[in-house]
């Protein structure tokens, strides 16, 4: 296919090239003003705005690059081309853009004392001599022996000659490799999951290998009378049975409720009824965890469990494993119920409907048709619960006590310590534990002992799901 | 007609005599007991959850109330400190806002990315299962699990990049931590499209990249973006992985310059409920509240924002 060479004979070339200028220093100016809220009155308006500006006109028209277009030129319909007269490849352009507006206008802003209106007469004078310069450069191309031309798009259509062979349908050079470019980085982008996966596996196992294979560790280290990794008191049970008791109370408060929910949200309740109910749970789910373990130290503690508890002999703190685990379990209820859901509204309807032609009640076919077909997706609401539970933070940290360490505690009324909230206790002076010795690792490993169970859950879950889901 | 009816009402007789007739079939409403104390038992659970909303909600605002009606802007224009009176979250939200804006540079085009590869490119090989795998599981890892990855990686090992404990390696580490969202919402908006989308602008000659960027990118936006902007609101609700990374819980500078503030020490909103909460609750339990207030109400406006936003871009696409 034959590509006709450019006409680089435009006329509004130096006027866009002028625009293009005045935007870059319209947005360096808004980076300024914003700076100015942000970051509070600037002790140097100058470079770092100017990067910044370049930075965020070359996320927001990088995409045009691809195109072998700028800003201004896809306003009005330029493009620029390389050497054969081909649209430029897009790290050209990102190039071109670079200099254009890094340099050969960064330098004589920074020069000319960051005057903004000597900037803007700067523009006006260098479109002005791009409009002057022949065959479509800039006056620095001339210079820099840069053979990129701008011209108008439509003159990048192929001069169709009549067609003699099937290579002539071919899809031009140009968009084959454009294409060919957009799947790498796509592929690029996908390896990031892994990469952080990749990352997380080896940056928590290697630190965690050096706590076991350190000097002083021993596996008798691992039973001790509590929790206080700074005094060399690792005791792994006083923060297994913390966790155990948190995960149990967040699931006996979020199974009913959730499961509750769920069946009446896919069962019972009309769309309308629907639509008011679905968002009010998923209110719950957008409540920061930080915000309900307030409410635990807050709420649940003095108003529910003291007067709760008073009635029944029990003594409750404000700090408690019983208050941390209801607050989890409040996190924990829509996860439970969507994913529930989900799982029974994917039973098909004539599963019902045969239910229902054999006469029985709404709630048989509720409970003996609908709940054990949709049964495996329930238990992997159930699953993902837990790992979730298992893997709460803030609550526990801010709820449960025990920051710092925690003396072996089998009573739930009482302060104690579970595996998360012992790694953010340990996080929250990171800097002082950095270095120090086997304390530091210990952090790690806990990480790596809270992601291999989270991971065997999940992959439990989906095996549940995977082999007890009944296909129609 | 009449000859008909009275020949027929005798065998409807009979026959009613050994079969039942619909009426009788019909079940009484008061019947199925069962069946009503059923309803009950979920109208209850419904109730329960309708009841941890509205306490958690009605609790946090009355807490934080008199903190926020006394000193509403000087609480949210302070910066932290140890005096009850002067106390705010300045530092937080501008923390916030720039652990936002990393998030938004680098795990929208990563995430946004990698569902495209995956959708729309990846053919079924073992990377493809690889990929898919990773994504599923990093989805269940816990929070703070992404703490150690960024104090490890971000803060330690690229220290000299992100600087140490900066906003830079929060906002990496939140990136992380949101990546697995964005990559499947963003996936199922993808799979919404239809294909004959698709087909129409291969049909029309179009490269695979023309029909992504042209078709199927447009059609998919309302999901995307929804996506997105949800993963944003979760990025700024999580306090654990800044703890363990090293957020610090007060740091006392005046204003700063852009770059210094990138490379400063640094809190955000969550971590300021969080500190607050740690501190005696007869003087800074209203702080924690008032803080809480103002987490909740950027979450919740985040949220809002996006289901507008959804509705007004699926509403100019289908015109």
């Amino acid at each position: 296919m034959i590509w006709q060479p450019l006409q680089p004979s435009l006329k509004s070339r130096g006027a866009s090239a002028a625009i293009e200028g005045l935007l870059y220093l319209l947005v360096t100016v808004l980076v300024a003003i914003v700076e100015y809220y942000v970051a509070g009155p600037m002790t140097d308006f100058g470079p770092s705005n100017w990067w910044i500006a370049f930075v965020i006109m070359a996320a927001w028209t990088g995409w045009q690059w691809a195109g072998a277009q700028t800003p201004v030129g896809s306003y009005v319909d330029h493009y620029i081309a390389d050497r054969n007269g081909l649209p430029a490849c897009f790290s050209c352009i990102a190039v071109r853009q670079l200099t254009r507006f890094g340099v050969l206008y960064g330098i004589p802003f920074l020069l000319l004392d960051r005057n903004v209106t000597v900037m803007v007469l700067l523009f006006v004078l260098s479109g002005v001599a791009i409009h002057f310069t022949p065959n479509g450069r800039a006056p620095w191309d001339l210079v820099a022996g840069t053979v990129m031309t701008e011209s108008l798009a439509g003159e990048t259509a192929p001069v169709l000659p009549l067609l003699t062979a099937a290579s002539d349908l071919r899809v031009s050079p140009q968009r084959v490799s454009e294409n060919r470019r957009a799947r790498r980085m796509m592929q690029l982008a996908g390896m990031s999951s892994v990469l952080v996966s990749a990352l997380i596996v080896w940056s928590i196992f290697s630190e965690a290998w050096q706590f076991v294979a350190a000097s002083e560790f021993h596996w008798g280290l691992l039973r001790d009378i509590g929790w206080f990794p700074r005094r060399n008191k690792f005791d792994l049970s006083t923060l297994i049975v913390g966790t155990l008791w948190i995960t149990g109370i967040a699931i006996l408060v979020a199974g009913p409720v959730g499961i509750g929910v769920a069946i009446y949200l896919s069962e019972y309740a009309k769309p309308k009824i629907r639509n008011i109910v679905k968002p009010g749970i998923e209110t719950l789910a957008s409540i920061p965890s930080v915000v309900l373990g307030f409410f635990a130290i807050a709420f649940i503690s003095p108003s529910i469990l003291e007067p709760g508890g008073s009635l029944i002999g029990v003594e409750f703190g404000i700090f408690s494993l019983v208050s941390a685990g209801i607050a989890v379990g409040i996190l924990t209820v829509p996860i439970v119920a969507s994913i529930a859901e989900d799982a029974m509204r994917a039973v098909p309807n004539e599963l019902r409907e045969a239910s229902y032609g054999l006469g029985s009640r709404k709630v048989s076919t509720a409970m003996r048709v609908v709940f054990p077909a949709a049964l495996s997706g329930i238990s992997a609401a159930f699953i993902v619960g837990i790992s979730r539970a298992i893997g709460e933070t803030m609550v526990v940290f801010i709820a449960a006590g025990g920051s710092g360490g925690a003396i072996f505690e089998a009573n739930p009324t009482e302060p104690g310590q579970t595996i998360t909230a012992a790694m953010a206790s340990l996080g929250a002076g990171t800097d002082s534990v950095a270095g120090s010795g086997i304390a530091f690792q210990s952090l790690y490993f806990l990480g790596a002992l809270l992601f291999v169970i989270t991971l065997l859950l999940n992959v439990f879950s989906d095996v549940i799901v995977r082999r007890f889901r009944q296909v129609y | 007609m009449a000859v008909t009816n009275m020949g027929s009402t005798p065998r409807a007789e009979t026959e009613s005599a050994t079969q039942p007739t619909l009426d009788q079939l019909r079940k009484k409403p008061t019947a199925d007991l069962g069946g009503q104390i059923f309803l009950g038992l979920l109208l209850i659970a419904v109730g329960t959850a309708f009841a941890m909303v509205g306490t958690v909600l009605v609790s946090v605002v009355s807490d934080g109330f008199e903190v926020l009606s006394t000193q509403f802007w000087d609480f949210l224009s302070n910066p932290s400190s140890s005096d009850p009176a002067k106390a705010g979250v300045a530092q937080g939200i501008r923390g916030s806002l720039l652990i936002a804006l990393v998030v938004v540079l680098v795990a929208f085009p990563l995430g946004i990315g990698a569902a495209i590869y995956l959708e729309e490119y990846a053919e079924q090989s073992k990377l493809t299962r690889l990929l898919e795998i990773t994504v599923r599981n990093l989805a269940g890892v816990p929070s703070i699990v992404y703490g150690l990855l960024g104090l490890a990686v971000f803060v330690q090992a690229l220290r000299g990049i992100t600087g140490g404990s900066t906003v830079i390696s929060a906002g990496l580490t939140l990136s992380a931590l949101v990546l697995p969202i964005v990559i499947i919402t963003a996936s199922e908006a993808l799979r919404a499209v239809p294909s004959s989308l698709r087909d129409a602008a291969y049909g029309l000659g179009a490269t695979q990249w023309e029909t992504i960027r042209t078709q199927v990118l447009p059609a998919a936006l309302p999901g995307i973006l929804t996506g997105a902007v949800l993963s944003i609101a979760r990025a700024l609700g999580e306090a654990a992985p800044l703890l363990v990374i090293g957020a610090a819980a007060f740091y006392s500078t005046g204003f700063q310059g852009f770059l210094d503030q990138m490379q400063g020490a640094f809190t955000a909103l969550p971590m300021n409920v969080a500190n607050f909460a740690k501190l005696p609750a007869d003087k800074w339990a209203g702080h924690a509240a008032a803080a809480s207030v103002v987490v909740m109400a950027v979450v919740f406006a985040i949220n809002l924002a996006a289901i507008i936003a959804r509705a007004r871009i699926s509403k100019r696409l289908s015109r």
